[in-house]
This record gives structure tokens, sequence and C-alpha cells, in this order.
């Protein structure tokens, strides 16, 4: 019998071909976009971490208030010990120590002259530090386009398009001026040992990226830190965890009225991307919600149509004595293997798909000319664990309820009227 | 109820005046009483009254007859077949087939005696389209979960007796009308059914086709003994059948034995 319905399943293209195609397509569909926002919206979150919010951060009370002017001046002391401190307390995380700083570049033409300015923003990270992982974390080697890492103390990373800006070469000299943590003007001459593209116009237009000895240095702020941030292993963020870390963290400097204690903030109470996240959350649920939804109606109709189409034969089988529940099963069977067929044959196609953008992405900086947001200018997809089974709502569930639904017609179905049925 | 016009017909014709006697000799072959309809009726609802297609039948049927429901369209025909082939059961009365009370039967043992003692041929030959001659055929033996190799043998014995086995391959699309309605015929008797129930079978065929196609119903009731009950109004089928049931406004208004050898079909 399976082999007599399999025949009828390949021979009938309305049966098979038409239900796989839609269900190939649909699947195919909410993958792609599944993936894509998934992409898009982790991006946004995880470019955030990387450059700028950590999974949580630790800034003293004041910093954390202005921290939108880069306040150095109201920056940790006693780095070291505190660093230690949450490494041993959250071990879970990876704990680094960053500076973001901003000021004026300058590039000297050699005769005591400018050859150019611009404004920069800087940040300082744990460069020559190999166990940091703030070189993988910040994907430099990925984001260099000339030149090398900083090796030793007083090279420095530059943005590609504030290089080509200033018509700076690998090798040449750039003067840093601006503000120490006391106050006082400070000048700091590095070498450019590299270009970056991050991908992100506000970095690639105007950052410096230097090793936090040379900020320390260069900014008086010598075991001092304006930052330390926090990482989860996985790389990946959990808001629920990031947000009990904060809180028990903070429990032990409540009683404490200085407004230099240190305060942990997680990810999604920074930049306002609570909002972002939930957005985020419920934006994803709802649109492949609705796509999962509305292709499920699509497959269901599939479902719907080809059972009316087999009136006929269903009034055939029933009249040669086959029973309604056998008929209903097999239809059953028929919709679960055209399910499983175009859901594999969806999802392959849509994790291609997915490869190719995680891959390559949609490139979409030159619409970001005169952007300063933080965010790529490459959108990407990403594949996630659950885009391997996604496709399977629509493609298996919807194909197989609209057909169990347009079976419930074998039940209702009056053999009596049979004989005229089956003489149209 | 014995039929009137049968004893009538048979009695002048041989020296004993028993009339159940002279039934007896000449059809000791159909004694078996295969299908029994006493006092059935069938209404159904219209609107907020009923409406009556069968009154108080009450008939039988012999193993091995080749008998005919006739009269015009609204007469009971299709729904005395209806009931007779366990897709419907009466309203009043007790209808028997193979020994089962329609009525008692639930679906599921309907569709096992139809499965099993009953083959249908349809107006329209209802052939699926996507299977091949022989797969049509083979269906029925598919639902009795027949062997691989019971199932060729009958499939091929079955389209042999309709000559139609060189076509076992070639799809429904690709036979003519008559040797489509062969197939069903095929169809219905592959399974060896005690019973074949006929609806208008060569109401789509020309006159040639349509005496071919009830010759070899005819020759395949006569071999193998499977009654065959018809429901039509085509005079070529007449013709051929041993008894006419004629049907009118839901009664039996003449039940008639025809004696083939004073009629040339």
């Amino acid at each position: 019998m399976i082999r007599f319905l399999l025949k009828g399943i390949l021979r009938d293209k309305n049966r098979s071909m038409l239900p796989v195609i839609i269900i190939t397509i649909g699947v195919t569909l909410t993958i792609l976009l599944s993936g894509y926002l998934k992409g898009v919206m982790g991006d946004l979150t995880d470019q955030n971490a990387r450059f700028e919010t950590g999974h949580v951060k630790v800034m003293t009370r004041a910093y954390y208030e202005n921290k939108d002017q880069l306040p150095n001046d109201l920056a940790l002391l006693d780095a070291a010990a505190l660093t230690d401190t949450l490494r041993k307390a959250f071990p879970d995380m990876q704990w680094v120590n960053r500076i973001r700083f901003g000021g004026l570049i300058d590039v000297p033409d050699g005769d005591d002259g400018s050859k150019g300015q611009g404004p920069a923003v800087g940040m300082a990270l744990e460069l020559l530090s190999a166990s940091s992982g703030e070189i993988q974390r910040m994907n430099i080697p990925g984001a260099l386009v000339k030149g090398h890492l900083p090796a030793r103390s007083g090279e420095a990373l530059i943005g590609h398009d504030f290089a080509t800006k200033l018509n700076v070469k690998i090798g040449d000299e750039i003067t840093y001026m601006g503000a120490t943590m006391n106050g006082s003007l400070t000048f700091y001459r590095f070498s450019v040992s590299g270009t970056l593209r991050f991908g992100s116009a506000g970095l690639d237009r105007g950052a410096i990226i230097i090793d936090i000895s040379d900020a320390r240095t260069m900014l008086d702020m010598e075991d001092a830190t304006g930052e330390i941030l926090g990482f989860f292993e996985s790389n990946v963020y959990n808001d629920d965890l990031a947000l009990a870390h904060a809180a028990r963290f903070n429990s032990r400097y409540v009683q404490v009225r200085n407004e230099y204690a240190p305060v942990m903030i997680a990810l999604r109470d920074q930049n306002n991307l609570a909002g972002y996240l939930d957005y985020v959350d419920m934006f994803s649920l709802l649109f492949v919600g609705i796509f999962v939804f509305a292709m499920s109606i699509v497959l269901w109709n599939t479902g719907l149509l080809g059972g009316l189409r087999r009136y006929q034969e269903f009034g055939i089988r029933l009249a040669l004595g086959e029973e309604k529940g056998h008929i209903y099963r097999t239809l059953v069977y028929e919709a679960i293997l055209i399910g499983a067929i175009g859901s594999v044959i969806g999802t392959c196609t849509g994790l291609l798909g997915i490869w190719y953008l995680q891959v390559h992405g949609i490139d979409i900086s030159g619409m970001m000319k005169n952007s300063t947001m933080m965010m790529p200018s490459v959108l990407r997809a990403r594949f996630t664990p659950d885009l391997l089974y996604i496709g399977f709502i629509p493609g298996l569930f919807a194909m197989v309820f609209g057909n169990m639904l347009s079976g419930i017609g074998i039940y209702k179905r009056q053999t009596a009227a049979l004989f005229k049925e089956l003489e149209v | 109820m014995r039929p009137v016009a049968y004893t009538k017909q048979l009695v002048p014709g041989t020296k004993n005046p028993e009339p159940d006697f002279a039934y007896v000799n000449t059809f000791n072959m159909k004694q078996e009483k295969i299908i029994t309809l006493e006092h059935v009726t069938k209404r159904f609802p219209v609107g907020d009254g009923e409406f009556a297609a069968l009154r108080d039948i009450t008939l039988d049927f012999q193993k091995g007859e080749f008998a005919g429901l006739v009269g015009p369209s609204g007469s009971g025909k299709t729904t005395l077949l209806n009931i007779i082939g366990s897709l419907d059961s009466p309203t009043e009365g007790t209808a028997m087939v193979m020994g089962k009370r329609i009525s008692a039967l639930s679906h599921k043992q309907s569709a096992r005696l139809r499965n099993l003692h009953l083959g249908f041929i349809f107006q329209v030959f209802n052939l699926l389209p996507v299977y091949t001659v022989y797969e049509n055929v083979e269906f029925s033996l598919l639902l009795q979960n027949r062997s691989a190799s019971e199932r060729k043998k009958a499939v091929m014995e079955a389209l042999e007796w309709v000559g139609l086995e060189k076509m076992a391959n070639k799809k429904p699309a690709k036979i003519s009308g008559g040797e489509g309605q062969r197939v069903a015929i095929a169809r219905a008797m592959v399974k060896r059914p005690e019973i074949v129930l006929a609806d208008e079978p060569t109401a789509n065929l020309d006159a040639k086709n349509a005496h071919a196609i009830i010759q070899t119903m005819k020759k395949l009731n006569e071999e193998l003994g499977t009654t065959f009950l018809f429901s039509t109004h085509d005079e070529k089928v007449m013709s051929y059948l041993d008894r006419l049931v004629h049907l009118n406004d839901g009664k039996v208004a003449q039940d008639e034995l025809v004696n083939h050898k004073t009629k040339t079909p």
C-alpha cells in the first residue's frame, strides 16, 4: 500500500510537485527571514558589546552618570585589584580593562608643521596581552586593511578611512593631543602600525586604537581604567545572567555613598539597549510568528485544496471498500511525506542562503556615508541552531494540519451519495 | 418474495405443474439467497417533511442471478442499490446482504463487506488516473492485504477475462471508453466478489461497446457464478438480464423473469 501511495505521489504532480515547491519556497523564506533578522539584530547587540558596553561593564558611579563625555577624571582607581576581584567573583566571564578617550590627531609634516588633523575617538585595549582576548574579540586581524597589529608600546591602529583622509601611511607618525585624567594637556606620539575597517562608519572614519599601557602613560592613569568590561565565555549575551551578576555585584556597594564606588551595568542598561533588546525579542518573535502563520495558512490551504481535488478519488476508494479511517490516515501520511520533503529541501536552500548572507552579507555602507551611528555597514544573517527546525513549523505541521482538517470531510462524507457523486 | 412472472414463464414449458419445483430444477445453482429485503422503506428529510424514496420493498436475490432494477429516474433504483451496497441503510425494514443486516453494520463493517464481497461498476468508469490499468485493478486486492504474487495472478486473470491483459501498463487516459469500462469490470471482479452492483454501466458507451461490456459481464456471471445487479433503463442491458425488477415511485411495480431462449438480445 505504501508503494502504491508513493507511486501516486510521484506521478501526480499536482499532489507532489506543487505542494513541495510551495513548501520549499515557504520554508526557505521563513529560514532566510529568521536568520537574517537574528543576524542583523544580533550584530547590533554584538557590535555594541564588543566595542562599547561589554556584556556587563564596571565603572564608577560618577563615570556612569557622565559616560557620554568620556570622563576619565572619574575613572576607576586600583583597577588591577578590582579586576582580580571580579575574576574571582565571576569566573564565568572574561574581564578586561579599557580606556576610552577623545582628542585630536595631528599628522606632522616633518617641518614642525601639520599635514592634517582630525578629531578622534580613542580606545585603549589590552592589545599586548595575549590572554585578554581583545584582539580576537574586536576581530582586529579581520578588520586590518593594511599593516600589522601593534607589536610594542608606541604603535597605534587607526581607522582606514581616517588614515585615507589624513593621508597617513603605515609607519607614519601621528600625534595625539588631548587631556590627561587630571585635566592637563597631553601630547603623545604614535607610529601607525596598521589601518582598520570595522564596518562601522563611526569607527572607520575616526578611531585610534592603542594599547592600554600607552593610554595609562599618556593620560596619567597609572593603575586606573575608565571601564572594566566583562564578557561571557561563550561570547553570547545572556540577559538574565548579566542582570543577575550586576545585581549581585551592586548589592555589595549599596551602603557606599561614594560617587567613585564601582557600579556594574548590564548591556541592556547601556546605550538605551533595553528597549532595543525588548524590541528585538518582540519584533523577531512577532515577525517570524506572523510569517510562519502566513505560510502556515498558505500551506494549510494547499493541503485543503489537495484534499478537495481528490474528492472523487476518495469516493472511489470508499466505494471499493476502503475504510474512512484508512483513507484519512493515508492522506495524513502523504502530507507528512510531502511536508517533510519540502521542509528538508526548503531548510537546505534556506541555510544555503543564510550561509551566503553570513559570509558576504549586504553592504549598506553606501547608505551610511554620513552616519556616526555605531552599526555594522554590512548586514549579515546568522546561523542559529533553531533554523534547523523552524522551517518545519510551516512546512510540516501546517501542511499536515491542513490535510488533517480537509480530511475531516472524509468522515463527514455520506457514502449514500457516492453513486450520484461518481456519476459526474 | 418469489417473483410472480418467473413461475408464469417457466411453468408452461415444463411438465411439472409445481412452480416452486420448476424454479429449483432450472435454477438449482441459484438457490442460496444472497440478498434479502423485507419491507424496506427509505425516507429522506426534505425541508420540514420527508420524501420516501423506497416504500415497503420486499425482494430477494439468489446467488448467481443476472438481474436489473429498472425504472424511470427517481424511481428508487440507486437508493436500493445504495442499501444493497451497504452505502446506506433503510429507514424501516430489513436488508440482509451476505447474511449481514445492513442497518446493524458499523462504517468499518460496511467497508469490509464492500471490500470482501461486493464489486461496484459505475456509469463513469472512475478509474484512478495516475495509476495504470494494472494498478487500478490491483487496488482492491491491496486493501485485502493479499501478497504480491497473489495479486499479480489475480489481476492478470481479471484482465484476461475482459481481454485487456496487453493494456496492463497503460494509463486510463490512453484507453478508450469501452476499454475503461472493461477495466472497471476487472476491478470489480478481481477480488471475486459474490455480488457486483452496476449503476448504468453502459450509459456512456456506444451500442457496440455496450453489447461487448454486457456480454463480458454475462460471461463472468455464468462462469464464476457472480450475482450481477444492475440499475438501468437501457434496453440493451435489459435484453440480457434474466430478471427485471421494475420500480416506480419507490415501489416494486413488477418483478419479471425473462426467458432469453425466447428472446434475441
